[in-house]
């Protein structure tokens, strides 16, 4: 087959916007991982035996099963349960967001979990011995010290969450993959044009990559232990 | 000040505190000694619950540790001083001292922050305020520690081991603070291996072994005439 780059070249000011739109919808998901990451995390190592069960139960369950699935998952069993008849316009990107977020969320529980762990047991006795409640103790002893730690395995969870985002294809969601699809069909040119696509997202992960590198300097410089 | 009737601690099996009976009237200055593994830091721990006891009672100032809304009460009344300092290394001497008693006992900002640094001029540490423990020796690491206990206003002190982890030459600054703290009648409990200091310092000196009190007395006493055979061994050993 004769390769022809024009296809490719032509498309890129469509791919600029699709590359956006993938952008979003992976800070989207990892916003909400963030929040259930934490609360899971911290349901995760509660005293409280339902709480320890129900957030083992979650983890396991979007840790166990194919982000494919749960995007389908999501996106028929949120219409039945909030008891839609038609779907709303741009439907597609909310159980998306949605569906990538609650699976994050298991993944981001899990490196929470190992972050406050990690911090010395004499940091919670040193926060208890001067009076502070269990969860004074950790909002304002532990849990900033677990941060710093998490944020290498944090910015890997981001740039998996990145090119995971390309399983939204699936729910005609038009990000960079469905979009380079759309036009590799149309134009017969596949090759240059995966290529540019796996370009594209190769310079989003190499950025996110650096910025964490960056942010944990900045943030780990007054913690050496 | 401190009541412990009959305090028993055991981790499964293994049983560390065999029986406690003992008695801290404020101001007393009480030094706690033994060999390694004889229950002495378990028992310093039970003081402020971070050891739950097996069984027996305690009682400080007055009120018995028993349930969850007393401990943290009792907590603010009694201040610890740790092997291992556990200054909180996100932040800097000055926020470690003004922590708790803003968020624990509402202090507000200002006020906090006088008290604080009126504390780290007290342990000789006021031109290190804005540093960040790393920065700091263990020394000064462990004064900082101090001052943070103190900040909260305790009614007892707790030190346990506080000088092992350091090194030689600063053990002295970390002794002088603590029998500054002495003098002005702070009641104190100290586990510690330094002789010197519970001569000098200490209304008495509690020995234990095999989790139970060996031997207690002033420490004179207690140093020149050990009456139980294990003390003497002990004594012996280190003196």
């Amino acid at each position: 087959m004769d390769m022809n780059w024009k296809a490719a070249l032509d498309s890129i000011p469509i791919l600029n916007k699709a590359a956006l739109l993938t952008l979003e919808l992976t800070a989207g998901a990892v916003a909400i991982g963030v929040v259930i990451g934490l609360i899971m995390a911290l349901a995760r190592l509660s005293r409280t035996k339902i709480a320890r069960a129900a957030a083992i139960g979650y983890i396991d369950f979007f840790r166990g099963t194919p982000l494919l699935v749960q995007i389908f998952l999501v996106y028929f069993l949120v219409p039945r349960i909030l008891h839609w008849e038609t779907l709303p316009d741009d439907y597609q990107y909310f159980a998306g967001v949605l569906a990538m977020g609650l699976n994050s969320g298991a993944y981001i529980a899990e490196i929470f979990r190992a972050g406050i762990q990690s911090i010395d047991r004499g940091q919670t006795e040193a926060a208890r011995s001067l009076g502070m409640t269990q969860s004074q103790a950790m909002r304002y002893v532990i849990l900033p010290q677990a941060f710093k730690r998490v944020i290498p395995p944090l910015g890997n969870e981001f740039i998996a969450l990145l090119k995971d985002s390309s399983l939204l294809s699936i729910i005609a969601i038009q990000e960079l993959f469905y979009s380079g699809k759309i036009i590799a069909g149309r134009t017969f040119q596949p090759i240059p044009m995966y290529i540019t696509v796996a370009l594209y997202y190769l310079l989003m992960t190499q950025l996110i990559s650096r910025w964490v590198t960056y942010m944990e300097r900045r943030l780990g410089k007054n913690d050496l232990r | 000040m401190i009541y412990v009737k009959n305090l028993h601690k055991s981790y499964g099996k293994l049983e560390v505190l065999k029986g406690i009976d003992c008695h801290i009237k404020e101001k007393e200055v009480v030094v706690v000694i033994g060999p390694s593994g004889s229950g002495k830091s378990t028992f310093l721990r039970c003081l402020n619950k971070l050891e739950e006891p097996t069984s027996g009672e305690i009682i400080i100032d007055g009120i018995p540790l028993n349930s969850e809304i007393n401990v943290n009460a009792i907590r603010r009344e009694v201040g610890m001083v740790f092997q291992r300092f556990n200054l909180f290394p996100h932040m800097t001497a000055i926020q470690n001292v003004v922590l708790a008693p803003e968020i624990v006992r509402k202090t507000n900002k200002a006020e906090a922050e006088k008290v604080g640094l009126e504390l780290l001029a007290k342990v000789g540490l006021s031109d290190k305020a804005g540093e960040y423990p790393d920065r700091l020796s263990g020394g000064q690491q462990q004064r900082v520690a101090i001052a943070r206990a103190l900040a909260m206003k305790p009614k007892i002190m707790l030190f346990d081991e506080t000088t092992s982890a350091l090194d030689p030459e600063m053990v002295g600054e970390v002794l002088a603070v603590m029998k500054d703290l002495a003098r002005e009648g702070m009641t104190m409990v100290a586990v510690t291996h330094e002789m010197g200091f519970a001569r000098e310092v200490g209304d008495r000196v509690i020995f234990m072994d095999e989790g139970i009190i060996m031997e207690e007395g002033v420490p004179s006493e207690v140093f020149a005439n050990p009456k139980n055979p294990r003390t003497q061994a002990f004594l012996s050993k280190i003196l």
